[in-house]
């Protein structure tokens, strides 16, 4: 039985060392090199190409361009498959709805040293996170992290008072994060059906191109730069990631007690 | 040059051997939240290999963000010989994604699993009956 351990620790050493040479010595293509790949090529080229419209996506950021133009349809079943975990974590959670004692509830919580720095950061946490979102198509950031960063500002509210709190004062209940979830998705198959309606035959093309060269949304609004589609995708994605995440945490606070007594365990 | 690629070489041991042993995690972890645990550590250490596969050496090395709005051919070519590979960190935000995803489940599966059988280690749990 030892013998048989030692001779797959060895063996796992030996692959791992092959594995790492291969790597190195340029087995998966360039490793980290003084050049980057044509495709990575043909991306940094075309992202903000003005002087050639023909494949431009309107955005300076080559990641935002990549992940809601040129991959478009890859980001939507990407999120997608965020909304269905999420669906699958409420399935597992189905229980009636949660009633706790209000004045039990109301004495809990942090001290109150942290509940007044909870209340000066909570609107710190959703501004940051909103302008992330409005900006992910020029600067790093976009729908998902911002919709990320949104959701820590419920979870300190949750951390430092309670999730009565939450549910009762800022009336933000499982079933609204889930309905406000549903909402950004289908905005985003809306901004996706809209140019399709108008006569455009690309689907997720944020930008005029050859083979779509009857609609488009636009790409700056006066002085705002808003990279056409490209600017509400990340809307619609912050709204849905934040109160995705909002649901799970909502979910993942409900008091044990409560639960066992629910599940009459 | 030679201390780059023993860095280099010294990067992908690091993440290499994070990988095997979080796979080991996965594999003889004797509780759920271990083997969950083990499990963001691999999609984690996965990530940051993705990025390391995208970086460029060289002098000066940007990321793939063009800093203005009105570009001139110049700024273009500039740009596409100092930024790095984007086409990494694209599916790295895809992977996150997911990964966040599965991991979310996976926490609500592992608490439900908890409750109704008071144990998340493996072995226990597959000793259990009905």
């Amino acid at each position: 039985m030892r013998l048989r351990e030692v001779a797959i620790g060895i063996m796992a050493a030996t692959l791992l060392f092959a594995i790492m040479l291969a790597v190195t010595l340029g087995g998966t293509g360039w490793t980290p090199s003084t050049e980057i790949r044509p495709l990575a090529k043909f991306y940094l080229e075309n992202c903000f190409n003005v002087f050639n419209k023909d494949l431009w996506a309107a955005s300076p950021e080559a990641v935002c361009a990549m992940l809601w133009d040129y991959r478009g349809i890859d980001t939507y079943y990407e999120t997608a498959v965020f909304f269905l975990a999420v669906i699958g974590g409420v399935a597992i959670f189905r229980v009636a709805e949660i009633k706790i004692s209000v004045t039990r509830e109301r004495q809990r919580g942090l001290s109150i040293i942290v509940k007044s720095v909870s209340r000066i950061v909570f609107p710190l946490i959703v501004i940051t996170s909103a302008s992330v979102a409005f900006h992910g198509h020029l600067t790093p950031g976009g729908g998902f992290q911002a919709g990320s960063i949104l959701a820590i500002a419920p979870l300190v509210l949750i951390a430092a008072f309670s999730r009565h709190f939450i549910e009762e004062d800022l009336r933000l209940t499982k079933d609204k994060c889930l309905t406000l979830r549903t909402v950004g998705l289908i905005a985003i198959a809306l901004i996706v059906a809209i140019p399709i309606l108008a006569g455009a035959m690309a689907l997720m093309q944020n930008q005029v191109k050859p083979w779509s060269h009857h609609f488009s949304y636009p790409e700056a609004l006066g002085p705002l730069w808003l990279a056409g589609s490209l600017f509400f995708y990340n809307v619609a994605e912050y709204l849905t990631v934040g109160a995705g995440f909002t649901l799970l945490f909502l979910l993942m606070s409900i008091p044990e007690e409560e639960f066992r007594r629910i599940l009459k365990l | 040059m030679i201390i780059e690629a023993i860095l280099q070489l010294y990067g992908y041991a690091a993440l290499i051997t994070v990988v095997a042993i979080s796979l080991y995690g996965i594999v003889r972890g004797p509780s759920l939240i271990k083997k969950l645990i083990a499990l963001t550590i691999l999609g984690d250490t996965a990530n940051v290999l993705i990025i390391f596969l995208g970086f460029r050496f060289g002098g000066e090395i940007y990321p793939p963000i063009l800093p203005t709005l009105n570009p001139t051919q110049e700024t273009i070519s500039w740009f596409i010989s100092v930024a790095v590979d984007p086409v990494p960190q694209c599916l790295v935000i895809t992977a996150i994604v997911i990964n966040m995803a599965i991991t979310m489940f996976l926490a609500f599966l592992i608490i439900q699993v908890y409750r109704l059988y008071g144990t998340t280690m493996v072995k226990k749990i597959a000793r259990l009956k009905g």
